[in-house]
Protein backbone atom coordinates (compact mmCIF):
# COMPACT_ATOMS: atom_id res chain seq x y z
CA UNK A 1 0.00 0.00 0.00
CA UNK A 2 3.05 2.27 1.15
CA UNK A 3 4.36 1.50 -2.21
CA UNK A 4 1.75 2.44 -4.32
CA UNK A 5 1.21 5.54 -2.56
CA UNK A 6 4.22 6.64 -3.36
CA UNK A 7 3.94 5.51 -6.95
CA UNK A 8 0.97 7.60 -7.16
CA UNK A 9 2.74 10.42 -5.94
CA UNK A 10 6.10 10.01 -8.21
CA UNK A 11 4.05 10.16 -11.26
CA UNK A 12 1.72 12.89 -10.58
CA UNK A 13 5.16 14.65 -9.97
CA UNK A 14 6.13 13.66 -13.10
CA UNK A 15 3.38 14.52 -15.08
CA UNK A 16 3.70 17.68 -13.64
CA UNK A 17 6.60 18.31 -14.54
CA UNK A 18 6.09 16.89 -17.91
CA UNK A 19 2.97 18.96 -18.18
CA UNK A 20 4.98 22.13 -17.26
CA UNK A 21 8.08 21.81 -19.55
CA UNK A 22 6.57 23.24 -22.55
CA UNK A 23 5.38 26.23 -20.93
CA UNK A 24 8.56 27.11 -19.18
CA UNK A 25 10.50 26.74 -22.85
CA UNK A 26 7.86 28.95 -24.88
CA UNK A 27 8.04 31.52 -22.02
CA UNK A 28 12.19 31.31 -22.35
CA UNK A 29 12.11 31.58 -26.04
CA UNK A 30 9.96 34.82 -26.02
CA UNK A 31 12.13 36.41 -23.22
CA UNK A 32 15.16 35.85 -26.02
CA UNK A 33 15.60 37.62 -28.93
CA UNK A 34 15.64 36.68 -32.39
CA UNK A 35 19.09 35.70 -34.68
CA UNK A 36 19.86 38.99 -36.64
CA UNK A 37 19.22 38.03 -39.93
CA UNK A 38 22.49 37.68 -41.90
CA UNK A 39 22.91 40.45 -44.44
CA UNK A 40 26.08 39.99 -46.28
CA UNK A 41 29.15 37.38 -45.86
CA UNK A 42 31.66 37.51 -42.96
CA UNK A 43 35.15 36.86 -43.50
CA UNK A 44 36.77 34.05 -41.63
CA UNK A 45 39.06 35.96 -39.58
CA UNK A 46 36.24 37.86 -38.45
CA UNK A 47 34.70 35.38 -36.63
CA UNK A 48 34.59 34.89 -32.71
CA UNK A 49 37.49 32.32 -32.24
CA UNK A 50 35.31 29.42 -30.94
CA UNK A 51 33.48 29.66 -34.31
CA UNK A 52 36.96 29.61 -36.04
CA UNK A 53 38.78 26.19 -37.40
CA UNK A 54 42.18 26.68 -37.75
CA UNK A 55 43.93 24.70 -40.67
CA UNK A 56 47.60 24.78 -38.89
CA UNK A 57 46.97 22.11 -36.32
CA UNK A 58 44.77 19.54 -39.00
CA UNK A 59 48.29 19.92 -41.20
CA UNK A 60 50.83 19.62 -38.42
CA UNK A 61 49.27 16.40 -37.11
CA UNK A 62 48.55 14.99 -40.79
CA UNK A 63 52.46 15.16 -41.25
CA UNK A 64 52.95 14.35 -37.31
CA UNK A 65 51.05 11.05 -37.59
CA UNK A 66 52.99 10.61 -41.23
CA UNK A 67 56.86 10.82 -39.86
CA UNK A 68 55.57 9.00 -36.27
CA UNK A 69 53.79 6.20 -38.17
CA UNK A 70 56.63 5.51 -40.93
CA UNK A 71 59.27 5.89 -37.94
CA UNK A 72 57.62 3.59 -35.66
CA UNK A 73 57.17 0.74 -38.69
CA UNK A 74 60.62 0.95 -39.44
CA UNK A 75 61.95 0.25 -36.17
CA UNK A 76 59.76 -1.94 -35.76
CA UNK A 77 60.57 -4.13 -38.74
CA UNK A 78 64.47 -3.41 -38.10
CA UNK A 79 64.23 -4.56 -34.85
CA UNK A 80 62.41 -7.97 -35.88
CA UNK A 81 65.07 -8.52 -38.32
CA UNK A 82 67.74 -8.04 -36.05
CA UNK A 83 65.94 -10.84 -33.82
CA UNK A 84 65.56 -13.14 -36.60
CA UNK A 85 69.14 -12.54 -37.57
CA UNK A 86 70.29 -13.55 -33.79
CA UNK A 87 68.17 -16.50 -33.47
CA UNK A 88 69.15 -17.79 -36.99
CA UNK A 89 73.31 -17.45 -36.26
CA UNK A 90 72.54 -19.03 -32.93
CA UNK A 91 70.91 -21.56 -34.84
CA UNK A 92 73.92 -22.37 -37.32
CA UNK A 93 76.59 -22.11 -34.79
CA UNK A 94 74.07 -24.87 -32.84
CA UNK A 95 73.83 -26.64 -36.05
CA UNK A 96 77.66 -26.46 -36.78
CA UNK A 97 78.64 -27.73 -32.95
CA UNK A 98 76.02 -30.86 -33.08
CA UNK A 99 78.26 -32.10 -36.89
CA UNK A 100 81.10 -31.21 -35.30
CA UNK B 1 69.72 -7.44 -49.26
CA UNK B 2 70.65 -6.49 -52.95
CA UNK B 3 73.34 -4.61 -53.36
CA UNK B 4 71.28 -1.67 -54.67
CA UNK B 5 69.49 -1.56 -51.24
CA UNK B 6 71.42 0.62 -49.41
CA UNK B 7 71.78 3.53 -52.23
CA UNK B 8 68.18 3.10 -52.44
CA UNK B 9 67.77 4.15 -48.93
CA UNK B 10 70.10 7.13 -48.93
CA UNK B 11 68.13 8.20 -51.77
CA UNK B 12 64.60 8.10 -50.44
CA UNK B 13 66.15 9.91 -47.09
CA UNK B 14 67.02 12.34 -49.39
CA UNK B 15 64.22 12.81 -50.91
CA UNK B 16 62.03 12.48 -47.68
CA UNK B 17 64.34 15.36 -47.05
CA UNK B 18 63.23 17.58 -49.99
CA UNK B 19 59.60 16.54 -50.18
CA UNK B 20 58.72 19.09 -47.67
CA UNK B 21 60.51 22.17 -49.19
CA UNK B 22 58.69 21.41 -52.67
CA UNK B 23 55.13 21.26 -50.80
CA UNK B 24 55.94 24.26 -49.04
CA UNK B 25 57.10 26.52 -51.82
CA UNK B 26 53.61 25.20 -53.80
CA UNK B 27 50.70 27.90 -54.00
CA UNK B 28 47.73 27.87 -51.74
CA UNK B 29 44.76 26.26 -53.92
CA UNK B 30 41.82 28.97 -53.48
CA UNK B 31 39.18 27.30 -51.83
CA UNK B 32 41.16 25.11 -49.28
CA UNK B 33 43.95 27.07 -48.54
CA UNK B 34 47.02 25.53 -46.07
CA UNK B 35 45.07 22.11 -45.33
CA UNK B 36 44.93 21.49 -48.93
CA UNK B 37 48.94 20.66 -48.49
CA UNK B 38 47.77 17.25 -46.80
CA UNK B 39 46.97 16.01 -50.19
CA UNK B 40 50.63 15.48 -50.92
CA UNK B 41 50.63 12.97 -48.44
CA UNK B 42 47.07 11.79 -48.70
CA UNK B 43 47.19 10.65 -51.96
CA UNK B 44 50.71 9.17 -52.27
CA UNK B 45 49.98 6.85 -49.27
CA UNK B 46 46.27 5.94 -50.58
CA UNK B 47 48.41 5.19 -53.86
CA UNK B 48 50.37 2.78 -51.98
CA UNK B 49 47.75 1.14 -50.14
CA UNK B 50 46.14 0.10 -53.09
CA UNK B 51 49.12 -0.77 -54.66
CA UNK B 52 50.00 -3.01 -52.00
CA UNK B 53 46.37 -4.68 -51.93
CA UNK B 54 46.74 -5.70 -56.02
CA UNK B 55 50.67 -7.06 -55.38
CA UNK B 56 49.06 -9.07 -51.87
CA UNK B 57 46.10 -10.11 -54.49
CA UNK B 58 48.16 -11.40 -57.36
CA UNK B 59 50.59 -12.87 -54.93
CA UNK B 60 48.13 -14.51 -53.56
CA UNK B 61 46.38 -16.08 -56.42
CA UNK B 62 49.60 -17.63 -57.63
CA UNK B 63 50.44 -19.07 -54.25
CA UNK B 64 47.02 -20.26 -54.04
CA UNK B 65 48.03 -22.10 -57.41
CA UNK B 66 51.33 -22.90 -57.69
CA UNK B 67 51.71 -22.94 -54.06
CA UNK B 68 55.12 -21.13 -53.79
CA UNK B 69 56.08 -20.21 -50.72
CA UNK B 70 57.81 -17.16 -52.27
CA UNK B 71 54.45 -15.50 -53.19
CA UNK B 72 53.14 -16.07 -49.73
CA UNK B 73 56.08 -14.26 -48.22
CA UNK B 74 55.39 -11.45 -50.88
CA UNK B 75 51.50 -11.35 -50.12
CA UNK B 76 52.08 -11.57 -46.33
CA UNK B 77 54.89 -8.50 -46.65
CA UNK B 78 52.25 -6.30 -49.05
CA UNK B 79 49.64 -7.10 -46.36
CA UNK B 80 51.13 -4.69 -43.48
CA UNK B 81 52.05 -2.53 -45.80
CA UNK B 82 48.58 -1.93 -47.02
CA UNK B 83 48.09 -2.08 -43.59
CA UNK B 84 50.49 1.01 -42.97
CA UNK B 85 49.78 3.15 -45.93
CA UNK B 86 45.89 2.47 -45.11
CA UNK B 87 46.11 3.63 -42.03
CA UNK B 88 47.86 6.73 -42.94
CA UNK B 89 45.38 7.38 -46.04
CA UNK B 90 42.44 7.12 -42.93
CA UNK B 91 43.81 9.54 -41.04
CA UNK B 92 45.14 12.12 -43.23
CA UNK B 93 41.98 12.42 -44.53
CA UNK B 94 39.52 13.10 -42.05
CA UNK B 95 41.91 15.61 -40.41
CA UNK B 96 41.80 17.62 -44.50
CA UNK B 97 38.52 16.47 -44.28
CA UNK B 98 37.12 18.42 -41.04
CA UNK B 99 38.37 21.63 -42.71
CA UNK B 100 37.76 21.08 -46.29
CA UNK B 101 33.97 19.52 -45.83
CA UNK B 102 33.25 20.46 -41.85
CA UNK B 103 33.15 16.31 -40.82
CA UNK B 104 35.74 14.19 -40.12
CA UNK B 105 34.22 10.86 -41.93
CA UNK B 106 31.08 10.94 -44.02
CA UNK B 107 29.78 7.28 -45.27
CA UNK B 108 29.62 7.76 -48.91
CA UNK B 109 31.53 5.01 -51.49
CA UNK B 110 34.78 5.61 -51.69
CA UNK B 111 35.77 6.24 -47.89
CA UNK B 112 33.42 3.05 -46.81
CA UNK B 113 35.08 1.01 -49.24
CA UNK B 114 38.55 2.43 -48.67
CA UNK B 115 37.87 1.69 -45.04
CA UNK B 116 36.60 -2.28 -46.03
CA UNK B 117 39.90 -2.69 -47.87
CA UNK B 118 42.25 -1.77 -44.77
CA UNK B 119 39.69 -3.93 -42.37
CA UNK B 120 40.71 -6.71 -44.94
CA UNK B 121 44.21 -6.45 -44.77
CA UNK B 122 43.76 -6.39 -41.03
CA UNK B 123 41.76 -9.32 -41.11
CA UNK B 124 44.80 -11.09 -43.30
CA UNK B 125 47.43 -10.04 -40.77
CA UNK B 126 45.17 -11.78 -37.73
CA UNK B 127 44.64 -14.82 -39.74
CA UNK B 128 48.09 -15.11 -39.84
CA UNK B 129 49.17 -14.36 -36.83
CA UNK B 130 46.49 -16.29 -34.57
CA UNK B 131 44.82 -18.79 -37.42
CA UNK B 132 47.32 -21.71 -36.92
CA UNK B 133 47.54 -24.47 -39.53
CA UNK B 134 46.36 -23.92 -43.27
CA UNK B 135 45.56 -19.95 -42.05
CA UNK B 136 48.17 -19.57 -45.26
CA UNK B 137 45.75 -20.41 -47.69
CA UNK B 138 42.47 -18.89 -45.94
CA UNK B 139 44.79 -15.59 -45.74
CA UNK B 140 45.19 -16.13 -49.84
CA UNK B 141 41.11 -16.12 -50.01
CA UNK B 142 41.05 -13.12 -48.15
CA UNK B 143 43.84 -11.29 -49.79
CA UNK B 144 41.40 -11.70 -53.45
CA UNK B 145 38.78 -9.96 -51.15
CA UNK B 146 41.15 -7.18 -50.52
CA UNK B 147 42.73 -7.05 -54.55
CA UNK B 148 38.71 -7.13 -55.78
CA UNK B 149 37.97 -4.04 -53.62
CA UNK B 150 40.61 -1.90 -55.15
CA UNK B 151 38.90 -1.23 -58.67
CA UNK B 152 35.70 -0.45 -56.51
CA UNK B 153 37.49 2.10 -54.24
CA UNK B 154 38.96 3.96 -57.50
CA UNK B 155 36.22 4.25 -59.35
CA UNK B 156 33.43 4.56 -56.93
CA UNK B 157 33.98 8.63 -57.20
CA UNK B 158 32.88 8.92 -60.94
CA UNK B 159 29.92 6.48 -60.44
CA UNK B 160 28.37 7.73 -57.18
CA UNK B 161 27.29 10.89 -55.91
CA UNK B 162 30.15 11.40 -53.03
CA UNK B 163 31.72 14.20 -51.76
CA UNK B 164 34.98 13.24 -52.08
CA UNK B 165 37.24 14.40 -55.44
CA UNK B 166 37.05 12.54 -58.19
CA UNK B 167 39.62 10.76 -60.02
CA UNK B 168 39.90 13.71 -62.78
CA UNK B 169 41.76 16.35 -60.05
CA UNK B 170 44.97 14.81 -60.85
CA UNK B 171 45.04 14.75 -64.19
CA UNK B 172 43.94 18.68 -64.45
CA UNK B 173 46.52 19.52 -61.93
CA UNK B 174 48.45 22.83 -62.41
CA UNK B 175 52.34 22.19 -62.48
CA UNK B 176 52.91 23.94 -59.19
CA UNK B 177 50.62 21.26 -57.98
CA UNK B 178 51.73 18.69 -59.86
CA UNK B 179 55.16 18.87 -59.29
CA UNK B 180 55.44 18.52 -55.57
CA UNK B 181 52.63 15.81 -55.86
CA UNK B 182 54.72 13.23 -58.05
CA UNK B 183 57.77 13.95 -56.55
CA UNK B 184 55.64 12.98 -52.99
CA UNK B 185 54.45 9.82 -54.75
CA UNK B 186 57.79 8.86 -55.88
CA UNK B 187 59.41 9.10 -52.73
CA UNK B 188 56.60 6.72 -51.56
CA UNK B 189 57.12 3.92 -53.90
CA UNK B 190 60.57 4.22 -53.47
CA UNK B 191 60.04 3.46 -49.59
CA UNK B 192 57.17 1.40 -50.49
CA UNK B 193 59.33 -0.83 -52.61
CA UNK B 194 61.87 -0.64 -49.87
CA UNK B 195 59.85 -1.57 -46.88
CA UNK B 196 58.46 -4.37 -49.36
CA UNK B 197 61.69 -5.77 -49.69
CA UNK B 198 63.20 -5.57 -45.88
CA UNK B 199 59.64 -7.28 -45.04
CA UNK B 200 60.29 -10.12 -47.39
CA UNK B 201 63.49 -10.58 -46.10
CA UNK B 202 61.79 -11.07 -43.12
CA UNK B 203 59.65 -13.59 -44.20
CA UNK B 204 62.99 -15.31 -45.66
CA UNK B 205 64.94 -15.49 -42.71
CA UNK B 206 62.10 -16.54 -40.49
CA UNK B 207 61.70 -19.24 -43.07
CA UNK B 208 64.98 -20.12 -42.56
CA UNK B 209 64.97 -20.65 -39.04
CA UNK B 210 62.01 -22.94 -39.23
CA UNK B 211 64.01 -25.23 -41.36
CA UNK B 212 66.55 -25.33 -39.05
CA UNK B 213 64.81 -26.27 -36.29
CA UNK B 214 62.62 -28.76 -38.31
CA UNK B 215 66.54 -30.32 -39.36
CA UNK B 216 67.60 -30.06 -35.23
CA UNK B 217 64.23 -32.24 -34.59
CA UNK B 218 64.99 -35.16 -37.55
Amino acid sequence: MKLLKSMVVVTVLLAGSAARHPSYDASVHAQQPPPQQQDEFVPIDQLPPQDQLPAAPMLVGAYSFVAIALFAYLVSLARRLTAVQHELERLEGDVKRGGA
Amino acid sequence: MPKSFIPAALVCGLMFAMAPILIANAPYESTMGLVQKIFYVHLPSAWMFLLGAIIGGIASVRYLFRGDPRQDRLAWAAAELVVLFGAITLVTGPLWARKAWGVWWQWDVRLTASLMGWMVAVAYMLLRKFGGPGSDKLAAGLALFGMANVPFVYISVNYWRTIHPTTNVVPTLPTSFGVPLWFSAATFLLLFMLLLRMRIRLEEQRARVDALYLSMDA
